[in-house]
C-alpha cells in the first residue's frame, strides 16, 4: 500500500525534534539526509545478530555477514542501474563519494606510472593529454583531478556555466577534444541544483575516446538513476546522502573498466597471492578496491535505505521534490532575494542556493536557524561556483522526501523578514 | 533555557548592526575579489607608511564561510611600541565586520602590550559561552566589544567575532619582528 507522506516522515525520529523550541524545519537534505527507522535499526540489528568479518572465515557469522554485505551491494546495484551478481560486480564499495573519486584519480595516477601493466594503458595519462571538468564541480572532484593532472603533466580544462550557472555542454565540441582522457562532472550541481546533460557529455566524450567520470551525490537521492543507460564510465555517490549512513559510499564502473584498473589502496582481502620477493596477484573486482577491513554495518544500512527508496519509488521522490522545488523558488519573487541557479523546475532539483543583498549568508543562516529552520551557508565546497555568480559565499536551501510544502513556506517567509531584521 | 529571539536580539546588538555597516578602518587592498583572493596567496611585504614605524599584515581566514580579513598594522620602532595605524580590508558577516570595526577603535594608539591585553581579554569573553567575563575591569577595558557577549553563546560564531582579533596578534608579532 503507497504511504502518505505523513506517514513516511513519521519514519524519521529526528523530525520530532525541536529545535530553538520549535519543530525542526530540515532544508539541508544535500550536506546529508535524515535516516528512516528502518536505516537506523538496521545498523544495530546488524551487530546485535550478525556481526563478523565479511570475505574471511569459514564459522556462519561469518557466511551471513558476507552475505549480508553482498545482498547490500545488490540493494544499491539494483537502485542505480548497476551489476552486482557474483563476478559481474560493478559497485565498489568506498568511504564516500569523495574516497570513490580520489580512488579513482589515485587509480589513474598509477596506471600512469605503469602499474596494472598493459590493460591499464587507457588510463594512462602523459604531458599533452586533457582532464576535463566544470566551474560547478565540488571540490571533491576538481582537487582529485587537479591534482592528478599535475602528478601527470596532463592540462585541466573545464565547461564553463551559463548565467543560470548551468554546465555549458552546448560547448562540448570545444571543450572536449582529441585530447581529452577524462571527463569528471557532476550530475547534479550541489550549488544550483542543475541537472547537466550527461548524454551530450557522454557523446561528446566517447567520441574520443575519453572516459566518463559522474558525480552522483546529488542525483541518485533525487531522481531515478541508470548508469547503463547513461553510459558513464564510472560515477560516485555517498550512501549519507541517500538516507543512509555516514562513512560508507559507492563506486560504479562499468565492469571491464573495474577490471582493468589497477588498486589504488593495499592490504587485506585485496590480493590473491603475496610474495616477499615479487608484486603480489590481486583479486578481481571488487575485492581488488577493498582492503582492509569494510563498514560492513553501514553498508548493510546502506542497502536498506536503497530499498527503501525503491520501495517508496524514485519517480514519486523526484515528483514530490518538484512540488517542494516550486515553492522554494518562490524566494526569488522577494525584494533582494536572488536566487543562484535555474529559476525554473526544469531540469533542475529542490536545491536552491540564494543571497539576500546586503546581509551576509553567516547572518541569513542564523536569522532563520532561530525559526527553527535548517539551512546550508558557505561556500558550499564549490568556490568556483560560487565566484561564478560574484559571491563569496551563499544560502542553501536543499530538500528530501520528508519536506513538505509547509517546511518550504515557511522557510519562503523566513527569507522575507531578514533584511528587515538586518536593517537593510 | 534562553529564548531564541531574545537571543537573536542580543548577538545582533545595535552596535554591531551599526559597526558592520559602516565598519571603521576598513580599506580595499585589492581591486576585486578574484585580484584579493589571489594576492593574499602568499606572504605580502609591507612597508610603514609613518616615519620611524614598523609594519606587519596577517591574513585571516574562516574556512567554513569563506571569509577572510587582512589585518595591516604599524607600530612606533621607539618602545613601547604604540600602534599608530590599524587599517583592514575583507568580507564578512556583520559579526566579523562589526568585530574588526570595534577592535580598530580600541586599539589603535594604544601600546603593544596593551593591546594584547585587549586580545586576551576579548579571548576570554568569546570563551564565556554568554556569561561574560567575571573581572569589571577587564570587561570595562573592552568598552564597546562586550557587545559580543552575546556571539560567545554560539559556538559556529566565535570564530566571526575573533578573525580580526587573530589578525591583530599576529601582525603585531610581525611587526614586532621588525622594529628597528
Amino acid at each position: 500500500m503507497t504511504q502518505t507522506l505523513e506517514q513516511i516522515r513519521q519514519e524519521f525520529p529526528i523530525l520530532n525534534v525541536k529545535v530553538h523550541g520549535k519543530p525542526l524545519v530540515y532544508l539541508d537534505s544535500a550536506a546529508t539526509a535524515q535516516k528512516p527507522q528502518c536505516v537506523i535499526d538496521a545498523e544495530s540489528e546488524f551487530y546485535a545478530t550478525i556481526n563478523a568479518g565479511v570475505h574471511r572465515g569459514a564459522h556462519e557469522l561469518a557466511a551471513r555477514s558476507t552475505l549480508a554485505f553482498e545482498e547490500a551491494r545488490a540493494k544499491v546495484a539494483e537502485l542505480v542501474g548497476a551489476n552486482a551478481e557474483e563476478g559481474s560486480e560493478e559497485l565498489v564499495v568506498t568511504a564516500g563519494a569523495t574516497a570513490g573519486l580520489n580512488l579513482l584519480a589515485t587509480s589513474f595516477g598509477y596506471a600512469s606510472m605503469g602499474r596494472g601493466g598493459k590493460v591499464a594503458e587507457r588510463f594512462v595519462l602523459k604531458p599533452g593529454d586533457e582532464i576535463v571538468v566544470s566551474k560547478a564541480e565540488h571540490h571533491s572532484v576538481l582537487l582529485p583531478f587537479q591534482e592528478l593532472a599535475a602528478r601527470t603533466g596532463a592540462t585541466l580544462r573545464w565547461f564553463d556555466l551559463d548565467t543560470e550557472g548551468r554546465i555549458r555542454t552546448d560547448m562540448a565540441d570545444e571543450v572536449i577534444t582529441e585530447r581529452t582522457k577524462i571527463v569528471a562532472i557532476t550530475h547534479i550541481s550541489n550549488v544550483t541544483g542543475a541537472i547537466t546533460d550527461v548524454a551530450t557529455v557522454v557523446k561528446r566524450a566517447h567520441e574520443v575516446g575519453a572516459l566518463v567520470v559522474l558525480d552522483a551525490c546529488q542525483s541518485v537521492p533525487h531522481i531515478a538513476i541508470d548508469f547503463h543507460a547513461l553510459d558513464v564510465d564510472f560515477a560516485a555517490f555517498s550512501a549519507h546522502k541517500m538516507y543512509g549512513p555516514t562513512g560508507v559510499g559507492f563506486l560504479y564502473g562499468k565492469r571491464e573498466l573495474l577490471e582493468a584498473l589497477p588498486p589504488a589502496t593495499f592490504g587485506g582481502s585485496m590480493v590473491e597471492l603475496a610474495w616477499m620477493d615479487k608484486p603480489a596477484d590481486y583479486m578481481m573486482p571488487p575485492a581488488r578496491f577493498e582492503a582492509g577491513t569494510q563498514p560492513v554495518a553501514q553498508v548493510v544500512a546502506a542497502g536498506v535505505a536503497a530499498q527503501w527508496m525503491r520501495e517508496i519509488g524514485m519517480d514519486r521522490i523526484a515528483q514530490h521534490e518538484q512540488e517542494i522545488t516550486k515553492e522554494l523558488l518562490k524566494i526569488n519573487e522577494l525584494d533582494g532575494v536572488r536566487v543562484l541557479g535555474p529559476l525554473s523546475t526544469e531540469q533542475r532539483i529542490g536545491t536552491v542556493s540564494f543571497e539576500v543583498e546586503g546581509v551576509h549568508p553567516h547572518d541569513v543562516g542564523q536569522y532563520i536557524d532561530a525559526q527553527g529552520i535548517a539551512i546550508r551557508v558557505g561556500h558550499h565546497c564549490a568556490q568556483p561556483a560560487q565566484r561564478h555568480f560574484g559571491v563569496y559565499a551563499s544560502n542553501r536551501a536543499s530538500c528530501g522526501i520528508y519536506t513538505t510544502v509547509e517546511d518550504a513556506r515557511a522557510f519562503v517567509e523566513a527569507v522575507g523578514k531578514v533584511r528587515a531584521f538586518f536593517e537593510v | 533555557m534562553v529564548d531564541i529571539d531574545d537571543g537573536l536580539e542580543q548577538m545582533y546588538q545595535e552596535v554591531i548592526l551599526e559597526a558592520s555597516k559602516n565598519p571603521h578602518g576598513k580599506q580595499h587592498f585589492a581591486a576585486d575579489l578574484a585580484d584579493e583572493q589571489a594576492s593574499t596567496q602568499g606572504e605580502a611585504v609591507v612597508v610603514a607608511e609613518h616615519e620611524a614605524c614598523s609594519a606587519g599584515q596577517s591574513r585571516q581566514f574562516n574556512p567554513t564561510c569563506g571569509d577572510e580579513a587582512t589585518i595591516r598594522v604599524e607600530i612606533s620602532d621607539a618602545e613601547p611600541h604604540t600602534i599608530e595605524r590599524l587599517v583592514w580590508d575583507g568580507h564578512g558577516c556583520s559579526i566579523s565586520q562589526a568585530s574588526l570595526s570595534v577592535m580598530v577603535d580600541l586599539v589603535e594608539g594604544r601600546n603593544v602590550d596593551e593591546a594584547m591585553e585587549l586580545f586576551k581579554d576579548f579571548h576570554d569573553l568569546m570563551q564565556s559561552r554568554g556569561k561574560g567575563l567575571d573581572n569589571e575591569e577587564e570587561e570595562e577595558a573592552l568598552g564597546d566589544a562586550v557587545v559580543f557577549q552575546g556571539v560567545s553563546r554560539y559556538p559556529m560564531r566565535i570564530k566571526c567575532a575573533l578573525l580580526g582579533w587573530e589578525g591583530l596578534k599576529d601582525s603585531l608579532a610581525r611587526a614586532l619582528a621588525e622594529t628597528k
